[in-house]
């Protein structure tokens, strides 16, 4: 049976949202990311593109290239509070939807043709967000995910696109290899020296030949490049993880600001456990040092959430971690093997005491937010901004910044 | 060197001997047993290095010596023989000779000089118990211990002697069990920690034996001996967490219920639990106890009513299931009894009957954290 996927992309999203709170910026050049001198950009603008500034750049380079540019530090909650409004309005229209970031999503329209007729209902629908909230949103129709997200690119800015039923493999064909989502990077390297540079190419290679080059992975860019993808409409995000990091303005070796960070980024993750309901069995640090040598190690734990129970085991895989003198130019924590529980108390570390000390605390959190109150050790430099304000475990997915690839 | 002995009666003592053996052993030495023979008596040993446990066998024989012979092919090939006799005969060539009704088997010895020496414990002290009440109490408590590496003295059975009485204590830091015996004692008191492996070997033995154990200890060893066989374990270093304190001393809210029907109860619904967590609710109020589980993440749900007898406030409390389960399929009372006091602190089980004369047990179970 073909289905039918449509995929929606709210343009630049950052800097629609900024043109929303202030209208002097619109038609003109704005690029949103971090300020600092490890700045990224998160979104430009299309005046900007012109510039070459793309987001995943660094700061320092959009600076050279577009100086005329309004700069913006992003705020990720107002973000989220648009993005959640168009969320509503998708769910109220749509029969099956996955978000599949802040600003992206998937609805199956599968069998609504006999009723609106699918391209038709998908274009009101996309009216009807740009009425609604003011964002500029673009959209592809097709019989898959990855089809109809190569679309909405091609429509993109401000704009939609259909791609009928037998006519993917010839869409696809002219493009860029680029384009197929999974060829990031190193891939499209690799396909360059091979000389290749077009889907076109790879729809007429035959799939052993992607085996033995890309492994595994090979197939699958095979079976997107010829508009094969049958991966279904997710829509609950089971999270099987919940992790922060950091990464500092300027490379340090000052332990005190390290050990700040690093408790600060535990305990809030130990507070997100407990407010999702969860328990973890797997900690993990990780380290990255000036020279982008990255290490991280892990420790299996009985399942927990307690701060007693988690604090000391990160700082302990961060000491053991932590031997090169070299500068740190990034720490981060991570808790997996999750599963939904409460802790178990112990007889002999646990007094009554504590049990409710957390209670106290995390309502405490719950009601004037993540930051709310907190552990002397983490009030010092290094642990501010530390700390995401939205429930991991609500079933969106995590907010990934776009210079992050996915 | 040679002797003459049943298969079967040499089977039987070497497999009793074979659960001292570790899979894997860092000395090749511990992988055989020690045969020592003195004209008539054959004194077979085993060790692990922390357990050392030995039997004396009568054989036919007017030699003397000492061997080490592989465990795992000498227990291989007396398994499948008949009752019939056998005779060891050393060569010259490091291998000793086996010979059945069936043929011969060549089989590479060590020196017996190569085998650990069983620790002698210096002046120990000394008491007997009857080999069924140590098995008794061994399997009420030795479930409760713990596995934790980090916590040594967790993984073990505390023993706590007395001259009042005998008690034996095990816990993994969130469920406890204390056994006690008024109708033992021992001459003087004394504690030590014993190791489960030897426990485990010493309950499968003595189940159901009247023999008289006499029991040796000092600070680092403890020794066991029975009819032809001893046993000397080395003991965990290290304090035992003072069990006593957790033990909450106001309990206003007694629970009194028939224990195969909670027990029964509590699996069922454990199935429709959190596979990892295993995390049941009670809700207590009036005379009727309220058990449900829930899995969020596959919507399976359960809830079962059941009568019982209640004392106190209304309640709900979580427990682990699996803890539960276990303590009350370790106890043989029909009536078993809860007192609790808040949800966040231990619940006390007990029986109410079944118990022997000088009897006492008291479980303890952690509860866990609910979320409302």
């Amino acid at each position: 049976m073909n289905r039918t996927i449509l995929h929606l992309d709210l343009d630049t999203f950052f800097v629609s949202c900024e043109r929303l709170l202030d209208s002097r910026l619109n038609n003109k050049p704005v690029i949103v990311g971090g300020t600092g001198d490890r700045g990224v950009v998160s979104a430009a603008s299309y005046e900007t593109r012109a510039y070459g500034v793309h987001s995943g750049m660094p700061m320092k380079m959009a600076r050279q290239l577009c100086p005329n540019a309004i700069y913006i530090r992003g705020n990720a909650g107002t973000y989220t509070k648009f993005s959640k409004q168009v969320t509503e309005i998708l769910q109220s229209e749509v029969p099956v939807l996955e978000k599949s970031s802040v600003d992206e999503f998937y609805a199956d329209l599968t069998g609504m043709d006999r009723f609106f007729g699918c391209y038709k209902f998908a274009s009101e629908l996309r009216r009807k967000i740009i009425h609604e909230s003011g964002l500029p949103i673009s959209f592809g129709l097709s019989i898959n995910k990855t089809v109809s997200k190569v679309a909405t690119n091609e429509a993109k800015p401000n704009n939609q696109l259909k791609i009928d039923t037998g006519y993917e493999k010839a869409f696809l064909s002219p493009l860029s290899i680029k384009k197929i989502p999974m060829v990031g990077e190193k891939t499209y390297r690799t396909f360059c020296n091979m000389g290749i540079k077009n889907v076109n190419t790879v729809q007429q290679m035959p799939v052993e030949m992607m085996l033995s080059v890309f492994g595994k992975n090979g197939r699958v860019i095979w079976q997107r490049a010829n508009g094969i993808d049958n991966s279904p409409i997710i829509e609950y995000h089971e999270r099987k993880s919940i992790s922060s990091e950091r990464t500092y303005g300027q490379d340090t070796t000052d332990i005190t600001k390290l050990k700040t960070t690093i408790i600060a980024m535990a305990e809030n993750l130990a507070f997100q456990l407990r407010r999702g309901g969860k328990l973890s069995s797997c900690v993990t640090v990780k380290i990255r040092y000036s020279d982008f040598q990255t290490y991280s190690k892990q420790l299996k734990i009985p399942y927990t959430s307690a701060d007693h129970h988690l604090l000391p085991v990160v700082m302990r895989l961060f000491e053991s971690l932590y031997n090169r003198r070299l500068l740190i130019r990034l720490v981060g924590v991570r808790y997996s093997s999750l599963t939904s529980g409460t802790y178990q108390i112990s007889l002999f570390d646990d007094e009554k005491k504590t049990v409710n000390l957390y209670k106290a605390m995390d309502a405490i959190r719950i009601r004037y937010g993540d930051r709310s109150v907190m552990r002397a050790v983490t009030m010092g430099e290094g642990a501010r901004t530390v700390g995401n304000f939205t429930n991991p475990f609500n079933g969106e997915p995590p907010i990934v910044l776009a210079h992050r690839t996915q | 060197m040679k002797f003459i002995v049943s298969s079967t009666y040499l089977l039987k003592h070497l497999q009793v001997l074979g659960g001292v053996i570790n899979n894997s052993n860092t000395l090749p030495i511990l992988d055989n047993f020690l045969f020592e023979l003195d004209n008539s008596s054959l004194k077979v040993s085993a060790s692990d290095l922390e357990t050392t446990m030995s039997s004396v066998l009568e054989v036919e024989s007017d030699a003397t010596g000492n061997i080490a012979v592989p465990a795992r092919l000498l227990l291989d090939t007396l398994k499948t023989f008949p009752e019939q006799p056998l005779t060891f005969v050393v060569q010259d060539n490091n291998t000793i000779e086996i010979s059945s009704n069936h043929g011969k088997y060549a089989v590479a010895y060590a020196d017996g000089a190569e085998f650990p020496k069983t620790v002698t414990l210096d002046n120990p002290s000394s008491t007997t118990i009857v080999g069924d009440v140590l098995a008794t109490a061994i399997s009420k408590t030795i479930f409760a211990a713990g596995n934790d590496d980090l916590r040594p003295v967790m993984s073990g059975v505390f023993f706590q002697f007395s001259p009042q009485n005998l008690t034996f204590v095990a816990t993994d830091a969130h469920k406890l069990v204390k056994y006690t015996r008024d109708d033992i004692a021992a001459s003087e008191v004394a504690e030590f920690i014993m190791p489960k492996k030897p426990l485990n070997l010493l309950k499968s033995i003595l189940a159901g034996n009247d023999v008289e154990v006499k029991v040796e200890y000092n600070d680092s060893n403890c020794k066991f001996s029975f009819e032809n066989t001893e046993l000397v374990s080395r003991l965990i270093d290290g304090k035992y967490p003072n069990y006593e304190a957790v033990i909450p001393k106001e309990n206003p809210n007694k629970l009194t219920v028939e224990r195969n029907q909670f027990l029964n109860s509590s699996r069922r619904v454990s199935i429709f639990s959190n596979k990892t967590t295993h995390q049941l609710r009670l809700k207590i109020a009036g005379a009727e106890l309220n058990i449900s589980a829930e899995d969020i993440d596959y919507s399976n749900k359960a809830e079962e009513r059941l009568n019982c007898d209640y004392q106190g406030d209304d309640i709900q409390i979580g427990f682990n299931s699996r803890f539960l389960i276990e303590m009350l399929n370790n106890l043989n009372a029909n009536d078993v009894q809860l007192e609790m006091s808040l949800p966040n602190r231990a619940g006390i089980l007990t029986p109410i009957d079944g118990l022997d004369e000088g009897e006492q047990i008291t479980m303890l179970v952690m509860p866990v954290m609910l979320n409302n």
